[in-house]
């Protein structure tokens, strides 16, 4: 019994998971602690500024919970669109695709201007502990979010150009999960550094 | 043949053992400057004594595997090509004893290194002798701050004096940085404590007699890590009220040899 | 679809494809830069973590030549920290990290049954990237003046790289800089590696081979990779945080803004201490398979082997504070850490066991490989039971930054991993080259190494107890240590000896060793059911897989006493070997290459000019993108 090792390919595993959505989940697994890591330098450091501003000083909830809004509902695009791909809508794939794509360039817009203002108030890298920590892991997410963006408009560009079947969805798959992780690590962030101040 | 080869196979490998621990045991209690065995210290004293009950253990186990393993490998040597053994695939119950055995020596060590780990880290007493030092790159400077100088401020040490305390009395040392890690660390004494920046940490050591002894930096800190070094001087009590009585008088030359006191040189 | 591609970008991808499909042919030097054979990456970084071996080794005798005598002068302070600094970082991240990587490539597939690993362009990825960071982490020696005047430019703050004397206050020129990049580069490599072993074991094993099944050395390579794909990106983030602090003005680690140097300490600890079973289990899985097939008696007590591992590997993350019992985290961490610490010990001691055992009742055959493998339980078990003097936290506020910590780390990392990893080396020799490796060089570098490194460190645990702290460029007379450290010196003179006398023995070997043959050892595992060297598809047939050390059960079956009968034949399958036709191999690619010189591009342009910086990104781009759009494979051979 032969086994083609062909990765795009791949017929029997061990396992029965696909060898790129397997490396995909564990991927997702180690960049947990990489954000992890992030996040415990963020809580460690959380009342440790000498001088301000501070982030009470600063954040403005309703504003982002609106662009945090928009990247969870990218995530709702991101399964329609695969599940339009496994139903064999291409159309609908590319519907919910570029969809998926330009709310994460809101969000990131969103970002982008949060940055801008506390940057106006003074908050910088080196102001205090809290810029040091905030921009930092704030900064990582945001080019994960820019990372995946331009993944998402790859394979817009590919379905366009007709490579992505009902048969051949995987990349799809893979794209969904590799957002929705980054959706996640947001409503961490968002939950432990913007919502529970202490 | 095989009877004589073993037994002489064992009193080679005795023999290699003997000058190992022979060598071992001369490092220990000879009376160079920094032996961390020669203690004249409580805290040091302690120390060691957990040391050698985690070491005798030890030795004993490497004794046996290092033997075993040369009778093994003379004992069960192939003798001809052909020769397959039994295949035994383990015993349960065997692994289950030389797993849990050990657990429980290790155990019943972690007993008294617990309580001396409590003992060490207990909180300030109030008529500890206080010394503060700060480790700064490379050197180290002291300050006494139950005692005042001539102008009313707390003595201070200059730069290379040695830190000086009371014999038979417990030396509370808060220790800091000013710029990088260091670790201040008199070895006759006891062991270190790291000196970081912004952090203010703080243990006991005790000097039985009076005495001199040498210390030095024990976390690298940069290019002249190797010459941080200090002196640490225990006077007798009325040594030490004459040193103090010095130095308030306004005594601008430090001289902290002035008792004659035996040292062991740094 | 391949040739649409092809179509479409077309003077370039022409170029591109003559000379990918001249790599194909396997021959020249282009094929070497285009591989993703699994067998030639694992020579690849074999040679290369040889290389560096050497070069950490000189390192190291300039050290033990300073340091013969007290007060010194052969290397000034500012020569020997960037010295001893490199020494531990190359032999950590250059030599025995990529080792492992060489046998893990070498055997992980042939074990398994496999062709290749999962993803072979990753797998050169990984290689590549690895090299990119060693010569840039070496480039850093050029770059603190005129070399020849011995004004090196190497970092000089330890393989550790404690903060606060990281920052830019306390450590001038771009030493540092260096190294926190060249870490990331390497960082890369080892997670991409770590990624593609889990995915390869977990999912291209061969009809029949349950986990259970697996070689040992398979299990702690799945161990391994699991370690590296989850304590890699906690020194990545301590690494992004000193660059930032270092570039950008960052406060991660500044005391007077508030930061604490100490999160430094926790982060590389958390990484380090499982880093260090990273360095030593596959050491332990090679063992495993050595002791076995010299005594022809399986592993005694496999499951519990392998339990041991996954618990070491588990209870890794909990013992971190150990590095950290002087730095005045209170006695309730401390205390618990030391619990933790001593628990550690038992899966970690357990294996001696167990190997004894595996020795016990075999017809051991005393040739060079199964001397490594003894000499490693030896020593490790040496290093081990320092270890445990050092889980009595007490006793460890003397032992610590002393050079007892460096005997300690010396004899289960030296004595332990590398002796390994040179029985290893003997063991599978014959495997690739269809040679074996001359067994009289081989047994005088075994005892001249075994002599030579118990001469170097064992004085260490004197010295260190004595009161000798670490990282000194020098001490003074009177200190008694003089004995020790000049024992230490012409021990260390020794083992430059006997790598030397390993060096001839390989190039030797390779050049006109005595034929080997597909089995030269009564083998146990799959890998030696293939012709040595290893045809380039590795299996004709994939096998099915009936039992645990199947290979052997081929040649052997057992009586009701569990004595082994032979096989009549029963090493090779009776009929005809089949040849590669139609077995579809990934194609050579030099995307992987390309994409890695990218990542030291960006890191100069970092540290001199961010002009580099779009360039090195250019490249890691146009790497990358080449890559995923390239076919995984051409048509069949």
């Amino acid at each position: 019994m032969e086994q083609a090792v062909v990765s795009g390919h791949q017929l029997e595993t061990s396992t029965g998971l696909d060898n790129r959505k397997l490396l995909m989940w564990v991927f997702l697994a180690s960049e947990c602690l990489f954000f992890g890591s992030l996040i415990a330098a963020y809580l460690l450091y959380r009342d440790r500024s000498v001088q301000g501003p501070y982030p009470s000083d600063l954040f403005d909830i309703p504003f982002t919970s609106v662009s945090a809004f928009v990247l969870l509902m990218s995530s709702v695009s991101m399964v329609l669109a695969l599940s339009s791909i496994q139903r064999g809508n291409r159309r609908g794939l590319q519907i919910w695709l570029f969809t998926t794509a330009v709310l994460g360039i809101l969000f990131l817009s969103g970002q982008a201007y949060e940055f801008t203002v506390f940057h106006h108030e003074g908050l910088s890298l080196s102001r205090n502990m809290f810029g040091t920590t905030f921009f930092v892991l704030t900064g990582f997410h945001g080019a994960h979010v820019t990372v995946g963006v331009l993944i998402l408009l790859s394979l817009f560009t590919m379905t366009l150009q007709g490579k992505i079947t009902q048969e051949e969805s995987l990349p799809i798959e893979l794209a969904g999960l590799y957002w929705h992780f980054v959706d996640i690590v947001w409503i961490v962030i968002f939950t432990l550094i913007y919502l529970i101040q202490p | 043949m095989r009877m004589n080869r073993r037994t002489l196979s064992r009193l080679v490998v005795a023999a290699l053992l003997l000058v190992l621990l022979a060598l071992l045991l001369s490092g220990c209690e000879t009376d160079t400057p920094k032996n961390t065995f020669a203690a004249q210290g409580e805290v040091a004293r302690d120390q060691r004594n957990l040391f050698y009950m985690a070491m005798w253990p030890a030795i004993v186990v490497m004794a046996f595997v290092e033997l075993g393993l040369v009778v093994t490998l003379l004992r069960f040597r192939r003798r001809r090509a052909e020769e397959v053994p039994r295949q035994v695939h383990g015993n349960t119950r065997l692994e289950l004893a030389w797993t849990i055995a050990p657990a429980i020596i290790l155990l019943i060590l972690a007993v008294p290194m617990m309580s001396l780990l409590f003992k060490l880290g207990r909180e300030p007493h109030k008529d500890d002798f206080v010394v503060n030092v700060t480790g700064v790159q490379w050197q180290w400077l002291f300050e006494y701050p139950d005692l005042k100088g001539a102008d009313g401020s707390t003595l201070k040490s200059a730069p290379g004096d040695p830190v000086i305390f009371p014999a038979g009395r417990e030396i509370r040392f808060n220790v800091t940085s000013m710029d990088v890690i260091h670790s201040f660390w008199i070895p006759r004494l006891g062991g270190k404590l790291d000196a970081v920046p912004s952090r203010h940490n703080r243990f006991w050591l005790k000097a039985d007699q009076p005495g001199t002894w040498s210390g030095q930096c024990a976390e690298f800190c940069g290019k002249d890590h190797a010459n941080m070094k200090l002196v640490a001087e225990a006077l007798s009590q009325a040594d030490f009220d004459a040193w103090l009585k010095e130095k308030q008088a306004g005594v601008k030359e430090f001289d902290g040899a002035a008792a004659a006191v035996p040292t062991s040189a740094p | 679809m391949a040739t649409a591609i092809g179509r479409q970008r077309s003077g370039l991808a022409e170029a591109l494809r003559a000379a990918r499909e001249a790599a194909a042919d396997g021959r020249g030097i282009w094929s070497w830069l285009a591989t993703v054979d699994h067998k030639r990456i694992g020579t690849l970084y074999g040679f290369t973590a040889l290389f560096f071996f050497v070069l950490g080794g000189i390192e190291a005798l300039l050290i033990r030549i300073q340091l013969a005598r007290p007060e010194s002068t052969i290397l000034n302070a500012d020569q020997y920290n960037r010295i001893f600094t490199m020494h531990g970082t190359t032999m950590v991240f250059l030599v025995v990290m990529p080792l492992s990587a060489a046998f893990f490539n070498l055997l992980v597939p042939l074990m398994i049954g496999a062709r290749d690993v999962a993803f072979p362009r990753l797998n050169a990825f990984s290689y590549w990237t690895f090299l990119a960071g060693g010569l840039f982490l070496n480039a850093s020696f050029f770059t603190g003046g005129n070399i020849f005047h011995g004004d090196l430019g190497a970092p000089d703050t330890g393989w550790f790289g404690y903060s606060t004397l990281t920052s830019t206050k306390f450590s001038h020129g771009h030493g540092v800089d260096f190294w926190v990049f060249g870490l990331q580069i390497l960082g890369i490599a080892s997670l991409a590696g770590g990624f593609n072993f889990i995915v390869t074991i977990l999912n291209m094993r061969a009809p029949g081979m349950s986990l259970f099944r697996m070689p040992l050395f398979v299990w702690m390579a799945l161990v391994t990779s699991f370690l590296i794909v989850f304590a890699m990106p906690v020194i990545a983030v301590a690494l992004f945080e000193l660059m930032f602090d270092r570039l950008f003005g960052a406060l991660f680690f500044e005391p007077a803004a508030g930061g604490n140097p100490l999160l430094w300490q926790h982060m590389f600890w958390l990484f380090g201490h499982p880093e260090v079973y990273i360095l030593i289990l596959p050491a332990m899985g090679i063992v495993s398979e050595i002791l076995p097939t010299f005594s022809r008696k399986p592993l005694f007590g496999y499951p519990f082997v392998v339990f041991s591992g996954v618990a070491i590997g588990f209870m890794s993350w909990g013992v971190w504070v150990h590095h950290m019992y002087t730095t005045g985290l209170g006695t309730v961490a401390n205390a618990a850490f030391g619990v933790s610490t001593i628990m550690i010990g038992v899966p970690t001691g357990v294996k001696i066991f167990n190997w004894m055992a595996t020795l016990w009742g075999g017809a051991i055959r005393l040739n060079t490989p199964l001397l490594f493998a003894v000499g490693f339980v030896g020593m490790f078990t040496i290093g081990g039971l320092s270890g445990i003097t050092h889980s009595m936290v007490p006793s460890d506020y003397q032992q610590q930054d002393t050079y007892y910590v460096v005997a300690h780390f010396h004899y289960v990392l030296f004595g332990g991993a590398v002796f390994a990893l040179f029985g290893g080396a003997y063991y599978w020799f014959p495997k690739f080259t269809g040679k074996l490796m001359n067994e009289t060089l081989g047994q005088i570098n075994f005892w001249t190494l075994l002599l030579g490194f118990n001469m170097t460190f064992f004085p260490m645990h004197m010295s260190g107890l004595l009161g000798m702290p670490r990282r000194i460029y020098t001490y003074s007379e009177g200190q008694g240590w003089d004995l020790w450290n000049l024992m230490s010196s012409v021990g260390a003179f020794i083992i430059a000896f006997s790598v030397a006398v390993f060096i001839v023995n390989l190039v030797l070997s390779i050049m006109r060793g005595q034929k080997s043959g597909a089995d030269p050892w009564d083998g146990r595992t799959l890998e030696w059911s293939l012709p040595s060297p290893v045809p380039h598809y590795n299996f004709a047939e994939i096998p099915h897989v009936h039992a645990r050390d199947d290979f052997w059960h081929r040649k052997y079956t057992e009586d009701e006493a569990g004595r082994p009968i032979p096989v009549v034949a029963g090493g090779s399958d009776g009929h005809e070997e089949p040849d590669g036709h139609g077995i579809h191999l990934p194609s050579p690619s030099y995307f992987p290459l390309l994409a890695s010189v990218g990542f030291p591009v960006i890191a100069t342009g970092l540290i001199y000019d961010y002009a580099l910086v779009p360039v090195g990104a250019a490249l890691l781009l146009v790497g990358l993108y080449g890559w995923a759009m390239e076919p995984a494979t051409e048509e069949a051979l």
